[in-house]
């Protein structure tokens, strides 16, 4: 593949990692945030597995693999499990109302394009614009951890905010160690796993939400 | 020999962490705790005497220098005193129905895999290695500060998880900048060691690792607890079970700023001292700044001393960034007391708690009288922390201060000796009012428990003897590793 081809193919998944990232922000229903979290992790793997063909570097096949099986398949299938498990009826519950995200994931997306604009220099080691566009994703993701009170919306958002850096760290020069970005999967993984044991607990032994936590102040 | 002692720390709490799932036995489990602790801090100090001796060494992706060594020693002496103390503590808390005696056995393990996880953060030489043992705390602390399981534990440990593994996602982000930043000079032999991109750091794009640096300053101060990233902190420093309070407070947020300083090291070489010591103070400004009048308002005693910590850690934090040999001497000198210090403070103040079966500081009263020993630990805590001279704190603020004066920086000296001497008082008056008086009628009349007092006397011996002067092999490391700072 010629370096122009792979710069057009990165760009355009870019996109398209942009716009699943404004249906996370503005899903009203946290299994269409899900869907949306999935889809953009798939992006992911066919960026990875795209630029794995470029460099001819193996270790991204892996990443591409393990992103796909994990991040696009099980950890959604495991957000849609506890909300069957738990009988979900309360959706994203945003502190502020959702159009405001909207307006504010914007800015955050434009000034991530403005801030990498200025650094030339790097433009070499990272493909096309993965830069801006895993700041953005970044941000965003915890944006949506910032403003939705359920718990299963904020691990979305930290899925997304995952994926951002995943996306910058793929396309730079020839992708992180391959053992380091395993090492950050598994905590992901980790901390996911922590947090549903921590969803289903405060619901079995406080009988609550944990969007009702709020008696810790001052 | 140095090479193998490297690799054998981490595994140390492994390995007590795995011998304790295989018991239930209260005592055997407390052998195993103490037992584990003392190897570990018997093999730093032959590890700190071997690095004295033939400077900075390397295993893999790890690395230990004079900077790593001062961590490593605070996190040896942390742990042993904590699991000394607890002994008693979990007496107590098994007798009042705090602790649970069937859940006991996944507690101990969870403790030595949090201190597996601390150990590696310190020996990490690679950039990733080190991020994914940061979130490794996180995950075991996250565990740990729900244990008590009731509503209080669980919502602060939630917001814990939730607000550090936002935070160290931007780390992970400033990491990747960083690391490509690297690339671009390494070409194909790039790599994530933290020794081989200071090696080219003086070559890198000073504009992409401004970004990084920022991305990495808010990520993992976010874990250090500076504000205002602090939110989980009071919280979880309050619901924690008290060990892994002193735990968190002690060794964890230190840690946090051990990696602040390697990757402030890189954007110094890169783009010149001032940017990053400019970001320092503003982070430090704001936390003294934010922890005061929390610590005026405060009812709940644990909450106390989580903001008082966010204080203390904003005075790092001001000592890294006013720079210089003295400030970068104070403020790693300032990590260990308060390390120290605080760990003391959270002890004394678990036990008090306990006997009045209330944390609320106006329930507390008259500990002198029905506890003279820790009454008298507490107080002194409480002086040491409000930086009450002879005791060590004292000493490293003094230091942090006179970096400042050096500096010339007027406004940030003056806001941090208003705050300081606002503190000052309200910690005072806070103490006062829980030592002396009249005790309440429900405390406790039972004689104090033997280990947690062996161990906060063991902590205060240090803390004492810090304030009086520093043991000249330490006062070595401190000065090797304030040279591998300033450069």
């Amino acid at each position: 593949m010629s370096i122009e081809l792979v710069h057009t193919i990165i760009d355009d998944l870019g996109g398209l990692l942009l716009f699943t990232m404004i249906l996370i922000v503005a899903a009203s229903q946290i299994s269409g945030a899900i869907y949306a979290v999935a889809s953009q992790s798939l992006f992911i793997a066919i960026a990875g597995a795209v630029l794995a063909t470029a460099t001819g570097n193996v270790d991204l096949w892996v990443i591409a693999g393990i992103t796909l099986i994990v991040k696009a398949i099980v950890l959604p299938w495991l957000l849609l499990w506890v909300i069957r498990r738990m009988d979900v009826k309360r959706e994203v519950e945003p502190v502020i109302p959702i159009l405001a995200t909207l307006a504010l994931a914007m800015v955050v997306v434009v000034m991530s394009f403005h801030l990498s604009a200025s650094l030339d220099t790097v433009r070499q080691t990272i493909t096309g614009n993965a830069l801006p566009v895993g700041i953005a994703l970044t941000l965003n993701g915890v944006l949506v951890m910032a403003t939705r009170k359920t718990a299963l919306s904020q691990m979305v958002g930290l899925f997304s905010s995952e994926n951002g850096i995943f996306f910058t760290a793929m396309a730079v020069n020839k992708g992180m160690p391959l053992i380091i970005e395993i090492g950050v999967i598994l905590d992901v993984i980790l901390a996911v796993l922590v947090m549903t044991i921590m969803v289903l607990r405060v619901r079995s032994t406080v009988d609550a939400d944990i969007a009702d936590l709020d008696r810790l102040r001052g | 020999m140095v090479e193998t002692l490297i690799w054998i720390l981490p595994l140390v709490p492994t390995v007590t962490a795995l011998l304790m799932l295989t018991t239930r036995n209260r005592l055997i489990l407390s052998g195993l705790d103490i037992g584990g602790s003392s190897v570990l801090a018997v093999l730093t100090f032959i590890l700190a005497r071997e690095v004295a001796a033939s400077g900075p060494q390397a295993f893999g992706v790890f690395r230990i220098d004079d900077l790593g060594l001062i961590f490593l020693l605070l996190l040896a002496v942390l742990t042993l005193a904590v699991s000394i103390y607890t002994v008693g503590w979990l007496k107590q808390a098994v007798e009042v129905g705090n602790m649970k005696a069937e859940t006991l056995r996944y507690y101990f393990p969870l403790v030595h895999a949090f201190v597996a996880t601390i150990v590696v953060t310190i020996l990490a030489d690679n950039l990733g290695i080190l991020w994914i043992a940061m979130e490794g705390t996180t995950i075991t602390s996250a565990v740990l500060i729900g244990y008590h399981g009731h509503h209080h534990g669980l919502e602060a440990a939630w917001k814990y998880i939730i607000v550090t593994t936002i935070g160290i996602s931007f780390g992970l982000f400033g990491t990747v900048i960083i690391y490509a930043a690297a690339s671009n000079v390494m070409g194909a032999a790039s790599s994530m060691s933290w020794s081989a991109i200071m090696h080219v750091a003086p070559r890198l794009d000073p504009g992409i690792v401004r970004i990084g640096f920022i991305f990495a300053m808010v990520g993992y101060g976010t874990k250090a607890g500076l504000a205002p990233m602090h939110l989980w902190l009071p919280d979880a420093h309050s619901q924690a079970p008290t060990p892994v309070s002193a735990l968190l407070s002690g060794i964890l947020i230190k840690c946090a700023i051990l990696a602040i300083i390697r990757f402030q090291m890189i954007t110094a070489a890169a783009c010149g001292t001032a940017f990053p010591q400019q970001v320092m103070l503003v982070f430090g400004i704001i936390s003294v700044v934010v922890a005061m009048p929390f610590i005026l308002a405060q009812r709940d005693l644990k909450r106390l001393l989580g903001y008082s910590s966010v204080e203390h850690v904003g005075i790092i934090a001001l000592g890294f960034g006013f720079g210089g040999a003295v400030g970068t001497y104070g403020a790693l000198l300032h990590v260990v007391n308060h390390g120290i210090t605080k760990a003391i403070a959270f002890m004394a103040a678990g036990t008090a708690i306990a006997r009045y079966d209330s944390r609320d500081l106006q329930s507390i009263k008259g500990l002198l009288t029905v506890a003279p020993t820790g009454a008298t630990l507490l107080m002194i805590a409480f002086l040491s922390l409000a930086g009450v001279p002879p005791f060590s704190i004292f000493i490293s603020e003094l230091m942090v201060l006179r970096a400042g004066i050096g500096h010339g920086d007027w406004v940030s000296i003056a806001i941090f000796l208003a705050m300081a001497v606002i503190i000052f008082a309200g910690l005072l008056h806070h103490a006062g009012a829980m030592v002396f008086g009249k005790p309440t009628a429900t405390a406790s009349r039972e004689p104090e428990a033997l280990s947690p007092l062996f161990a906060m006397l063991l902590l205060a011996a240090i803390m004492i003897l810090f304030g009086l002067t520093i043991p000249a092999t330490f006062d070595g490391y401190l000065q090797r590793a304030t040279e591998i700072v300033v450069g």
